[in-house]
C-alpha cells in the first residue's frame, strides 16, 4: 500500500486505538459507576439493593474486556449506548444538536479563514497575540454584554441558526486565526526566501502570479495541517463559547454529562470529537499532499 | 525583542505574578470575606479593584487566583514534562519492541484533541482542581515525549554517547548520564512554550464548572461567577481576563527564548 490508501488505513487503526483509549478511561474512576450515577441523580445514600439492580441495568457485571468489545462493535455501527440520566440513546440526542455545532464550527472556520487574508504584518501579529492570549471566554462574555445586551444586536438566547452563529464563532474564529496566522506567517517567508520564488521574481513575474502560483502552493501544507488541528479541538472551544451563548449544539450538552457523570454520554461526545479531529487531520495530510507531492512521499 | 530581553522580561512577569501571590494576602483583606452590603463596588482606595458579586475583595481574589491558576498550570506542565521526557528516552534508547510500543501509545493519546481528552477525564474522574490537574497532564506528555523521543534519538549517535558506550558504559547508564540532561532541556523549553495554552486551558474548564468549588478563587471561576453582572462591574471579568493574558504572554516570551537557546 503506498500514497492516499496507507494514509487512509492508518487513520482507522489510529481511531480504533483512540476509540479504546476514550473508553477505557472510566477505569480511571474510584468507587462503584452506578453507585456515583445514583448519587449524581439525587439519591443521597443509595441502598446495596438500588446499586446491584443499577449495576445490572448497565450491563456493568461484565467483564472490562467485553464491556469494550461490545461497545466498540456498537460504535462501529452508530450505536453509543444509552444515556446514564435520560435513558435516551446518546446516538439520537447527539444527532438532535450536531446540526447546531456543525453550523458554528462552519461560520468560525470561514471567519478565520478569511482573516488570514491581510497585508500589514504589524496587524496580523497583533491579531496572532490576541487569539492566543484571550481566553475565548473573556471574548466571548464581552461580546455578549457588548454587542447583545448593550447594542441589542443579536438575541440573548441562541437558537442555533446560520444568522445567529456569527457573534459565537468570533472567540472561536479568533483562536482558530491566530494559530493559523503564524503557521502561514512561518511558511510564507520559507518559502518566499526559496531559490525557485527568486528565480520566479527576477524574471519578472508579477507579484501576484509569484504569490499564487510559487509561494502559496509551497507554503499551504503547513496551513492544511493547521486547520486539521483545529478542527478537532473546535469541540473543546464549542463548549465554552456555547455554554456562553446558550448554543444548542453539543458542547453544553456535553458539560451538563460530565456534571453528572453521565459516561455514555461523555464517551459518545468524545468521540465523535476523535472521529472529526482523525478525519480532519487526515484529509489535511492528503491535501498536503496532493499540493506539495515532494514532501508528504 | 532580542533573545536576553524576551527571556528576562517572560521570567519577570511570571516571577512578579509569584510575589503578588505572596504579597496581596499579607496587606489585602480576606479573598472570601463577604461583604453584601458593599457589592459590585467600582475600584476605590480600600478596593483598587473593586469588589465582586459578594462584596468580595476583586484584587485579593485575583492574587489568590495565581495558585489555582498559574500554579495549577505549571504543576501540570512539570509532570508532562517528565512524563514525557522518562518516556521519549526510554523509547529512543531501548528501541525494538519497547519503542514500537511506546511510540504506538503515543500516537492513539494524540488522536485525541488535549482538551477533549482533558474533558473526558475529567468528565470520568469528576469535576475539581486535582482532578482537572490530573486530567490536563494526562492529555499533555504525549507531544513531549514524542519530542523527547525524536530529540533522543538523535544524541544516540552523537560522538560523545558512542564514545561512552564503547568505553564501556551500560546502555541505561550512558543514556541517564549523557542523553537525559540533554534532552531536558529541550523538553522545558517545549513545555515552557506550552505553558500559556495549559493556563488557557485550565481557565477554560474550571469556566465550565470543572474546576476548583466555590468558594475557592481562580481566574476563569471568577469570570464564570460575573458573566451576569459584566454589564454592571465590567472589571470582574477584565481583571482575571487580563491576568490570563498575562500569565500565557510571560509563558510564551519565556518559551520562545528558551526554545531558540536550545540547541
Amino acid at each position: 500500500m503506498r500514497g492516499p490508501s496507507r494514509r487512509i488505513a492508518q487513520a482507522a487503526v489510529t481511531l480504533v486505538g483512540a476509540a479504546v483509549l476514550v473508553w477505557s478511561l472510566q477505569l480511571l474512576a474510584p468507587g462503584d459507576p452506578a453507585r456515583r450515577v445514583l448519587v449524581a441523580n439525587g439519591v443521597g445514600n443509595p441502598t446495596p439493593t438500588q446499586v446491584a439492580a443499577l449495576r445490572a441495568e448497565l450491563g456493568l457485571d461484565e467483564p472490562a474486556p467485553v464491556r469494550l468489545g461490545r461497545w466498540l462493535l456498537a460504535a462501529a455501527t452508530g450505536d453509543l449506548g444509552r444515556s446514564w440520566r435520560s435513558g435516551a440513546p446518546v446516538a439520537a440526542e447527539l444527532a438532535d444538536r450536531l446540526p447546531a455545532t456543525l453550523r458554528l464550527a462552519a461560520v468560525a472556520l470561514a471567519l478565520a479563514l478569511i482573516a488570514q487574508h491581510r497585508r500589514a504584518d504589524l496587524a496580523a501579529r497583533g491579531l496572532v497575540f490576541l487569539g492566543a492570549a484571550v481566553p475565548s471566554f473573556v471574548v466571548g462574555t464581552l461580546l455578549l454584554e457588548v454587542v447583545v445586551v448593550r447594542l441589542g444586536i443579536g438575541r440573548v438566547l441562541a437558537d442555533g441558526s446560520w444568522g445567529g452563529a456569527v457573534l459565537p464563532a468570533v472567540p472561536l474564529a479568533l483562536a482558530a486565526a491566530a494559530v493559523w496566522a503564524r503557521v502561514l506567517r512561518a511558511a510564507m517567508l520559507e518559502v518566499r526566501a526559496r531559490r525557485h520564488v527568486q528565480v520566479a521574481r527576477a524574471r519578472g513575474a508579477g507579484r501576484l502570479r509569484v504569490l499564487l502560483v510559487h509561494v502559496l502552493p509551497g507554503a499551504s501544507p503547513p496551513l492544511f495541517t493547521a486547520i486539521g488541528m483545529t478542527v478537532g479541538s473546535l469541540l473543546a472551544g464549542a463548549a465554552v463559547v456555547e455554554t456562553i451563548f446558550t448554543w444548542p449544539g453539543v458542547g453544553p450538552y456535553l458539560v451538563e454529562a460530565i456534571v453528572a457523570r453521565d459516561v455514555p454520554v461523555v464517551q459518545g461526545t468524545v468521540l465523535l470529537g476523535v472521529l472529526a479531529h482523525v478525519v480532519a487531520n487526515t484529509l489535511a495530510d492528503l491535501a498536503a499532499a496532493a499540493v506539495d507531492p515532494g514532501r508528504a512521499r | 525583542m532580542s533573545r536576553r530581553a524576551e527571556l528576562w522580561t517572560g521570567a519577570a512577569v511570571l516571577v512578579l505574578l509569584a510575589v503578588a501571590a505572596l504579597a496581596v494576602p499579607l496587606l489585602g483583606p480576606d479573598p472570601d470575606a463577604t461583604d453584601y452590603a458593599n457589592r459590585l463596588a467600582a475600584p476605590s482606595p480600600s478596593h483598587p479593584l473593586g469588589t465582586d458579586q459578594a462584596g468580595r475583595d476583586v484584587l485579593a481574589r485575583a492574587a489568590a487566583g495565581v495558585p489555582t491558576s498559574l500554579g495549577a498550570a505549571v504543576v501540570v506542565t512539570a509532570v508532562s514534562a517528565a512524563v514525557g521526557l522518562l518516556v521519549g528516552v526510554t523509547a529512543a534508547v531501548a528501541g525494538g519492541w519497547v519503542d514500537t510500543v511506546l511510540s504506538r501509545v503515543v500516537d492513539v493519546v494524540l488522536a485525541v484533541p488535549q482538551l477533549v481528552l482533558a474533558l473526558a477525564v475529567v468528565g470520568v474522574l469528576g469535576p475539581g482542581l486535582t482532578n482537572l490537574v490530573v486530567a490536563m497532564a494526562l492529555a499533555g506528555w504525549a507531544p513531549l515525549a514524542r519530542y523527547a523521543r525524536t530529540f533522543a534519538a538523535g544524541l544516540l549517535h552523537r560522538p560523545y554517547v558512542v564514545a561512552a558506550e564503547l568505553a564501556g558504559v551500560a546502555r541505561p547508564v550512558a543514556a541517564l548520564r549523557h542523553v537525559v540532561p540533554a534532552t531536558a532541556g529541550g523538553v522545558a523549553a517545549v513545555a515552557t512554550l506550552g505553558l500559556g495554552e495549559v493556563v488557557l486551558g485550565l481557565a477554560g474548564l474550571s469556566f465550565l464548572g470543572l474546576g476548583v468549588a466555590p468558594p475557592t478563587a481562580e481566574w476563569g471561576q471568577m469570570v464564570a461567577e460575573s458573566t451576569t453582572v459584566a454589564g454592571q462591574a465590567p472589571w470582574l471579568v477584565v481583571v482575571p481576563g487580563a491576568l490570563i493574558v498575562l500569565s500565557v504572554a510571560g509563558a510564551s516570551l519565556l518559551g520562545d527564548a528558551l526554545a531558540r537557546e536550545a540547541p
